[in-house]
C-alpha cells in the first residue's frame, strides 16, 4: 500500500499540470490540421471581404494570416468561415473555428463569465461623424446648431448629446428606426452629419458609391476597441494571437518590413532584435512555437503600419487616418509590449 | 495487490483528471472570498509603489491596486495582506500559490507572460529604464557613459536592456550586479559606480526617499519600454478578469470624472455607462462573479486612477512624476480603459 501511495504521488505531479493545456490545445489541432480556421465577418470593407478576384482581404484577414505564419510558418494556410454577429461567440466556443477575427468590440461582459476571451486590441473604433465635403466642416465642434442623423436606441444618441452638452453646444438629433432609414435621410441631405461607429460609417459611404462627396471628421467620441477572440482556458493560444499582433506592432516601431528584414537579421548587434527575430532563442520556446515565428509573421505579412495603410488607411477605399491607432511614439495608443 | 493498486490508480486517475478541468471551482476568487483577505506580493520597499509608512501602513500605487481588488471582491479595501518579495522571489511566490496576485512594479514581457505559468492582467504604470548619475560628474547624455561602471540589480530586465543598448552603439561598460535593489542603492550612493540603472520611476523614488536631489540626477533618456502591471497565475481566467477589470474600473472612474468624493452623487447619473460601472444597472458584477457594487466600492474606498496616481507618485507625492504617457487616452496618454459594459 505504501508503494501504491508512492506511485500515486509520483503520478499526481505530472498529471495535474500539462494534460488540459497540451493534449487538446488549439495549437496542436491547428498543427495537425495544417491549417488555421478563422471566423470572419466577410462583408466588412477594410476588415474582411472576399474581393473581385476571390481573394480575402482586410485587417482581420491579415491578422489570421499572421497567426498562421506564426503557428504553421505559412501565412497562406488559412481557411476563412463567415459568421454572423449573433452566432459568433457560440460558434467559437463550440470549436467551429480556431480564432474569431470579426471586428468585434471588446467589453467586460463579453470577456468575463463567458466561454470566450479577447486576445488583444487590433483596431480602436469609436463613434465618428461623416459630413458632406461641401459643408466645409473641419471639426466636430463646428457642427454646433446643426441636425445630426443617428439610429434610435443606440448609445450613439446618448454619447452625442453628452459630448455637445459638455461643451455647451447644441445640436438637433434626428433619430431613425433603422440604419437604412438613417443613411437614406443623410444622403437626401436632411442632416448636416451622420453618426455611428467609424468602421460602419465608412462601409456605408463606400457602398453608396458617393464616397467622393463625403468625409469623416477626425476623432471619436466613444470607445469601441475591436479585437480577436479565442476560447477560454487555452492561455497558450491566446498568447500566440496576442504576441503575433504585438510582433507586427514592434516591427512597425523598429521600421522592420518584408523588404529589409533579411538584411536586419544579419545585424547581430542589437540583442533585442536578435530575440525578436529568433536569432537568439527564448520567445518561441515560451509560446510553444519555432523560434522564427516572428520572422515569419513580419516577412510574410508585414508590419502593422503597412497592413493598416493597405486595408483601412490611405492605400484603401476607407482612407482612415491613423488617429488613436497610431503607434504610441506617434501620438496613438498602439503600444507593443516588450517581446523579450 | 496488483489489481487493487490498478483499481486505485484508475480511480485516482479519474479523480485527478477531473479537478484540473474543474480548477475554476477552486479558483483564486473562491479562495480569497473564503479567506476574507487578498494576499498581494509587493516590493520590499519602493516609495510611491509599495512602502510602509511610519505607522507601518502600506502605501503606494501597487498597494492601491491591491486595495482595489479587495474592495471589488470583499467590499473592503483594507482586507489585504502584503508580502514583500525580492525580484528573484516574486514569480515563484505567485506560481506556488503563496500570494493571490503579484503587484510589484514588474515589467510585462513575452517570456514572463507566456513562459512562466503566469499571466499579466493589465498595465498600471508605463515606465522605462533610466540612469542616475552624480551631478558633479557633468554627464548629460547616455553615450558619455562609455567605459563607466554601472550598478544594476540581478534578476531584472535591466541587465539585458543595458547590455543591448551599449553594445549596439559599440560602447563598453562595466556592469556591477547586485543581489537586491537595496544593495545596489547602497553601493551606488556609496560611490562604487559611476551610474546606476533602474526603471526611471524607481530612480525618482530612490532620490526622493533619500532626499538626495541636490547631488544626483536622473538622465532624461530612457532605453526601454517597461510596462509595469499585476500578474496572476495562468489558467485562472476568472481571477485574471477580476484583477484586470478592477484596474479598468479605476481608469474608467477617472475618465467619467467619478471620484471618492462624488461617487454617491454620480450613482444618480443618467449616463448608461456610469450606471453600469457603479452597478446601478446590473450585469458587470454578475459576469465577474462579484457583487454589483464592486466598482463603486473601489472608487469609494480607494479612488479613481488619477487620484491614486497623484497621491502616490504624482504632484501630491515626493516623487512628483508627471502623468506623461500614464495620462488617460483623452489627455494624450496611453491609459485606455476597455468598456465596462
Amino acid at each position: 500500500m505504501r508503494l501504491t501511495r508512492g506511485l500515486l504521488a509520483a503520478l499526481a505531479v505530472p498529471l495535474f499540470w500539462p494534460i488540459p493545456a497540451s493534449a487538446q490545445s488549439t495549437l496542436d489541432q491547428v498543427r495537425k490540421r495544417g491549417e488555421l480556421v478563422c471566423g470572419v465577418d466577410g462583408s466588412a470593407p477594410g476588415f474582411s471581404l472576399l474581393n473581385a478576384v476571390k481573394e480575402w482581404e482586410g485587417l482581420d484577414v491579415e491578422l489570421c494570416r499572421a497567426v498562421a505564419a506564426a503557428a504553421l510558418g505559412d501565412a497562406q494556410k488559412v481557411k476563412f468561415i463567415t459568421v454572423t454577429a449573433n452566432e459568433r461567440f457560440d460558434r467559437l466556443a463550440a470549436g467551429d473555428f480556431d480564432l474569431l477575427a470579426r471586428n468585434s468590440t471588446v467589453t467586460l461582459q463579453r470577456s468575463a463569465g463567458r466561454k470566450v476571451r479577447f486576445a488583444v486590441i487590433n483596431f480602436i473604433d469609436g463613434q465618428a461623424f461623416v459630413v458632406p465635403k461641401k459643408l466645409k466642416v473641419e471639426q466636430l465642434a463646428n457642427l454646433s446648431g446643426t441636425t445630426i442623423c443617428l439610429q434610435k436606441g443606440t448609445t450613439h444618441e446618448f454619447n452625442l448629446a453628452s459630448w455637445f452638452k459638455a461643451r455647451r453646444l447644441t445640436i438637433t438629433p434626428a433619430a431613425y428606426d433603422t440604419t437604412e432609414a438613417m443613411y437614406n435621410a443623410f444622403f437626401a441631405s436632411r442632416c448636416s452629419a451622420v453618426t455611428a461607429d467609424a468602421t460602419t460609417l465608412a462601409g456605408a459611404i463606400i457602398r453608396s458609391g458617393r464616397a467622393i462627396e463625403f468625409m469623416m471628421l477626425p476623432g471619436v467620441i466613444s470607445k469601441e476597441p475591436l479585437g480577436p477572440y479565442v476560447r477560454e482556458g487555452d492561455s497558450q493560444w491566446l498568447d500566440i494571437v496576442r504576441w503575433t499582433h504585438d510582433a507586427m506592432l514592434e516591427a512597425e516601431e523598429r521600421g522592420i518590413n518584408p523588404k529589409n528584414i533579411d538584411s536586419l537579421k544579419h545585424e547581430l548587434g542589437d540583442p533585442y532584435l536578435r530575440v525578436l527575430l529568433g536569432v537568439d532563442p527564448g520567445n518561441g520556446k515560451a509560446l510553444g512555437l519555432s523560434e522564427d515565428w516572428a520572422y515569419n509573421v513580419i516577412s510574410q505579412v508585414g508590419n502593422y503600419g503597412d497592413i493598416y495603410e493597405r486595408n483601412v488607411g490611405m492605400g484603401s477605399a476607407l482612407k482612415f487616418e491613423r488617429g488613436v491607432n497610431a503607434l504610441w511614439t506617434k501620438g496613438g495608443l498602439m503600444y507593443p509590449l516588450p517581446l523579450r | 495487490m496488483q489489481s487493487i493498486t490498478h483499481g486505485l490508480l484508475a480511480a485516482s486517475l479519474a479523480f485527478l483528471a477531473l479537478p484540473v478541468a474543474a480548477q475554476t471551482t477552486a479558483s483564486t476568487l473562491e479562495v480569497v472570498k473564503k479567506r476574507g483577505q487578498v494576499v498581494c506580493g509587493v516590493n520590499v520597499g519602493l516609495g510611491g509603489f509599495s512602502l510602509p509608512d511610519s505607522q507601518g501602513k502600506w502605501k503606494g500605487l501597487d498597494v492601491d491596486m491591491c486595495g482595489a481588488i479587495a474592495a471589488a471582491v470583499l467590499g473592503d479595501a483594507s482586507k489585504t495582506k502584503f508580502m514583500p518579495l525580492s525580484a528573484q522571489q516574486r514569480f515563484l511566490a505567485l506560481q506556488s500559490g503563496e500570494i493571490d496576485v503579484l503587484v510589484r512594479n514588474s515589467t510585462i514581457t513575452l517570456e514572463r507572460d507566456a513562459g512562466l505559468g503566469i499571466q499579466y492582467a493589465g498595465v498600471n504604470f508605463y515606465d522605462g529604464q533610466g540612469f542616475m548619475v552624480t551631478k558633479k560628474a557633468g554627464v548629460k547624455e547616455l553615450k558619455e557613459l562609455g567605459g563607466a561602471t554601472i550598478c544594476v540589480a540581478q534578476g531584472t530586465t535591466h541587465e539585458f536592456n543595458m547590455a543591448g543598448y551599449f553594445r549596439s552603439r559599440n560602447l563598453s561598460i562595466k556592469p556591477v550586479v547586485y543581489e537586491s535593489q537595496d544593495l545596489m542603492y547602497e553601493a551606488f550612493f556609496g560611490g562604487r559606480c559611476d551610474a546606476m540603472t533602474q526603471d526611471s520611476s524607481a530612480l525618482a523614488s530612490a532620490l526622493a526617499t533619500r532626499g538626495k536631489q541636490a547631488d544626483y540626477m536622473v538622465l532624461p533618456e530612457l532605453i526601454s519600454k517597461e510596462p509595469l502591471g499585476p500578474f496572476v497565475r495562468r489558467g485562472d481566467d476568472q481571477w485574471l478578469a477580476v484583477v484586470r477589470w478592477s484596474l479598468f474600473a479605476m481608469l474608467e472612474g477617472e475618465e467619467k470624472e467619478i471620484t471618492q468624493a462624488n461617487v454617491d452623487e454620480q450613482a444618480k447619473s443618467n449616463d448608461p455607462l456610469v450606471q453600469r460601472l457603479l452597478g446601478v444597472k446590473a450585469g458587470n458584477g454578475k459576469a465577474l462573479g462579484l457583487d454589483e457594487k464592486w466598482a463603486y466600492n473601489i472608487i469609494k474606498q480607494v479612488g479613481n486612477y488619477g487620484e491614486s496616481f497623484e497621491r502616490n507618485v504624482g504632484m501630491g507625492s515626493p516623487l512628483k512624476l508627471q502623468r506623461g504617457i500614464n495620462a488617460l487616452w483623452t489627455k494624450g496618454g496611453l491609459m485606455y480603459p476597455l468598456p465596462l459594459r
